[in-house]
């Protein structure tokens, strides 16, 4: 009987335990600071960050700052123990959340008061973050000043709730083995459609009728992405003229996607059965070339780093200067959590003005992320250019346009419409327009708008 | 206040009992009346928890998903992959069961214990590496069969291939279910067929597959509804692709919930799916009470 009462109340203490372990505590527990001068330079040109100060008075502190990277892969972690440093008083819990796990728990989190006070974004989920997050406390045309691509990202009042810290866009990854087996040398390297698919055909090898090395490979997710760059290179938009629907069932769709079928059945430089994932068959030295993001870098060097590789901008239809080289998509700075007290809040607002003001989180970022700096006054730095996927963008970054944080839709119909014609056996006509009846469907209850009218050369387009 | 034990009135409620049955009671309610209840009401509205949005849409999302050609055709190839992934799990398991309970076969307790390992193991994991032994370059499945054939990209096989993995996972758990039945079936009736002069064929569909009914509708009602929920293999081997043609219902399901966050539409697909399966669940349940008047 004893031992029956005694294994309840064991479990009813650890139910209390339990369930009081579901609140949470941030109070700040610590050093107290009590030095403003700290005796540092102030930063930054434009948005400059004055780092002889207290924070939160110098009270002891603890915020939180969640994130899917890590450190290695999201450049705010090394920013956050040099903060640290320069005021012991605060310190930043970073907490790691996997990909797929983040957008519905940060959401969650975000909606009550327990929520982290600085988090990482990613700009195609804006619609589930924008709700919870905080104006930047930083003068918008300061920020347009330093940042390329910050006014973008302004909302109705002028505002941002985070901008790029570095952008990306789709560049053509070549094997240098592969090429120099096939007598290429940099003078080969294309620069229009037309002679990519000559070099292209050099590099693709066949044995008693079966591909052996494909000369470009677009197997996979990579449609996805050239589909857009394709269609801007032809002043064609992805968004209707009001900026609320998917323009994708037109005449320029078609015609590219013809072009990319023909790659493959005409012009015979790549098979829809040769190398299912363009980035692994690129790994494997089984693809010459392949049209990939930045990403890739990183890939490359973690998966398959005996691959010598060399990177060129994306080919153009001719030599003219098109509507848009591509479209670009950014890497976001931290959002500030506008539920959390104002005491985190201030800590939080503090702590983005020292990323912003700092070109050591931009060179982090670059490093990390492989992308191109947003900071103008670090577009033209040497160290960086020295970088081949940052010199094959630099020369095309002001003909670069950004869509908008786009539904998600854009791209996996796209991809659907993609295996529809070149596995399913759809014809073009009847893909694109399932392609587009998705896309109407899934962005019938979103409240996305276009920004492609914030592009300079926007008047240009078709 | 103490009863006449001397156990006073806080010690009597909370007894050992009281407090598991409590825990289940509201393990219950919050992991599966709770959600069920919530997904019924979700589906009457468009919802998206992670921005809250909650509004009432009434049969929109219904009408929406029964005129979506997708919804139909996911449909349709979740009764496939159910119905043959099925079908073979009974074939092979028992086939196999009959092998391992043959006289003949040595090292009985190693085979019984490889057919298994499979079941045991993670279905991600032996997604993946299906999905290797698949690929067209490098795979070992077009390497020893000598075929050229792209099978997850290719609509014609990706579903095939899908469900030979499914398959080839799944069989030991029926193996080792009817060799449990297989071992309790009643001697006397082989005995006696046996001086009736049956031959092994006639033993086989006349006495020990009827004396197995009752566990063969134990795996066809539980694959069933394992199968129905399926989703797992394919967004690991082929996110429903090549374009559309291996989505299935489960898989739907979480697409519209956690790639587009249209959790009314993802709801208002559960609550079909959940229909269905307590249908099919009933239709079960009453052929195996039928049964079991019959024996």
């Amino acid at each position: 009987m004893r031992f029956k009462k005694s294994i309840a109340a064991a479990v009813a203490a650890m139910s209390i335990v339990g369930l009081a372990a579901c609140g949470g505590g941030t109070t700040g527990s610590g050093t107290t600071d009590t030095k403003a001068d700290k005796g540092l330079d102030v930063m930054g040109k434009t948005i400059t960050y004055d780092p002889n100060h207290l924070v939160n008075d110098g009270k002891p502190i603890q915020i939180e700052y969640w994130s899917w990277g890590s450190k290695g892969t999201d450049p705010v972690y090394k920013m956050i123990e040099s903060y640290m440093k320069i005021y012991p008083n605060v310190t930043i819990k970073t907490v790691n959340v996997s990909w797929d796990d983040y957008w519905t728990k940060l959401p969650l989190a975000l909606k009550g008061k327990n929520g982290p006070a600085v988090f990482n974004i990613h700009n195609s989920y804006d619609a589930l973050i924008r709700p919870y997050a905080a104006d930047y406390d930083i003068d918008t045309e300061a920020l347009e000043t330093d940042y390329s691509t910050a006014s973008v990202h302004e909302d109705e009042n002028g505002k941002v709730k985070y901008v790029d810290s570095v952008i990306n866009t789709g560049n053509i990854y070549y094997n240098k083995t592969l090429w120099k087996e096939a007598g290429l040398t940099d003078a080969d390297i294309p620069t229009t459609w037309d002679e990519f698919i000559q070099v292209a055909q050099k590099l693709t090898k066949t044995d008693g009728g079966k591909m052996t090395q494909a000369g470009f490979n677009f197997n996979g997710d990579a449609y996805s992405a050239i589909y857009q760059g394709l269609n801007y290179q032809k002043g064609e938009l992805l968004f209707s003229s009001d900026g609320e629907k998917a323009n994708y069932n037109n005449d320029v769709t078609k015609e590219n996607m013809q072009f990319l079928k023909d790659l493959y059945d005409k012009y015979k430089v790549g098979s829809v059965d040769f190398g299912n994932d363009y980035t692994q068959s690129f790994g494997n030295g089984q693809s010459a070339m392949i049209y990939a993001w930045g990403h890739m870098e990183g890939t490359l060097k973690e998966k398959y780093p005996d691959i010598d590789y060399g990177v060129f901008a994306t080919p153009t239809f001719s030599a003219d200067t098109p509507f848009a080289y591509d479209r670009y998509n950014g890497e976001s700075t931290p959002g500030i959590n506008k539920n959390q007290t104002k005491e985190q809040q201030a800590v939080a607002q503090d702590f983005i003005k020292y990323l912003l003001a700092n070109d050591d989180y931009i060179r982090e970022a670059v490093a990390e992320l492989n992308s191109f700096p947003a900071k103008v006054s670090l577009q033209d730095d040497e160290d960086i250019l020295s970088k081949p996927v940052m010199a094959a963008i630099q020369p095309r970054v002001d003909r670069l346009i950004w869509p908008g944080p786009a539904p998600s839709t854009v791209e996996s119909s796209g991809t659907t419409a993609f295996q529809n014609v070149f596995q399913n056996g759809m014809s073009i006509d009847k893909a694109l327009k399932e392609a587009q009846a998705q896309m109407d469907a899934d962005m019938k209850s979103s409240d996305f708008t276009s920004m492609e009218s914030k592009y300079a050369y926007f008047d240009e387009h078709k | 206040m103490k009863n006449k034990n001397g156990e006073s009135l806080l010690s009597r409620i909370f007894t050992l009992r009281n407090m598991a049955v409590t825990f289940l009671v509201v393990y219950f309610a919050v992991f599966l009346a709770y959600p069920i209840i919530k997904a019924f009401a979700g589906s009457l509205h468009d919802w998206n928890p992670l921005v809250g949005t909650y509004d009432w849409v009434g049969f929109d999302n219904f009408k929406q998903i029964l005129t979506d050609k997708l919804f139909w055709s996911s449909m349709w190839n979740t009764a496939v992959f159910a119905g043959v992934s099925t079908v073979f799990r009974i074939v092979l398991g028992l086939g196999l069961a009959l092998l391992l309970s043959a006289k003949l076969v040595k090292c009985k307790d190693t085979l019984r214990g490889l057919f298994y390992m499979p079941t045991i193991t993670p279905l991600v994991a032996v997604s993946f590496v299906w999905m290797w032994m698949f690929d067209p370059q490098f795979g070992m499945v077009d390497k020893v069969t000598g075929l050229d054939i792209n099978w997850l990209h290719d609509t014609k096989w990706a579903m095939p291939a899908i469900i030979i993995m499914t398959i080839w996972k799944d069989f030991g758990y029926a193996t080792v279910l009817y060799l449990a039945g297989l071992m309790n079936l009643p001697r006397d009736v082989y005995e006696a067929a046996a001086i009736d002069g049956a031959n092994s064929v006639q033993i086989f569909f006349k006495i020990t597959l009827p004396l197995l009914k009752s566990t063969t509708l134990f795996i066809v009602i539980t694959s069933l509804i394992s199968y129905l929920q399926a989703y797992v293999q394919i967004l690991v081997m082929t996110e429903g692709g090549p374009g559309t043609s291996t989505y299935t219902i489960s898989y739907l399901i979480f697409d519209q919930a956690f790639q587009k966050y249209n959790f009314g539409v993802a709801s208002a697909q559960a609550v079909i799916l959940f229909l269905f399966t307590g249908v099919l669940t009933l239709i079960m349940f009453k052929i195996s009470g039928d049964s079991e008047d019959l024996a």
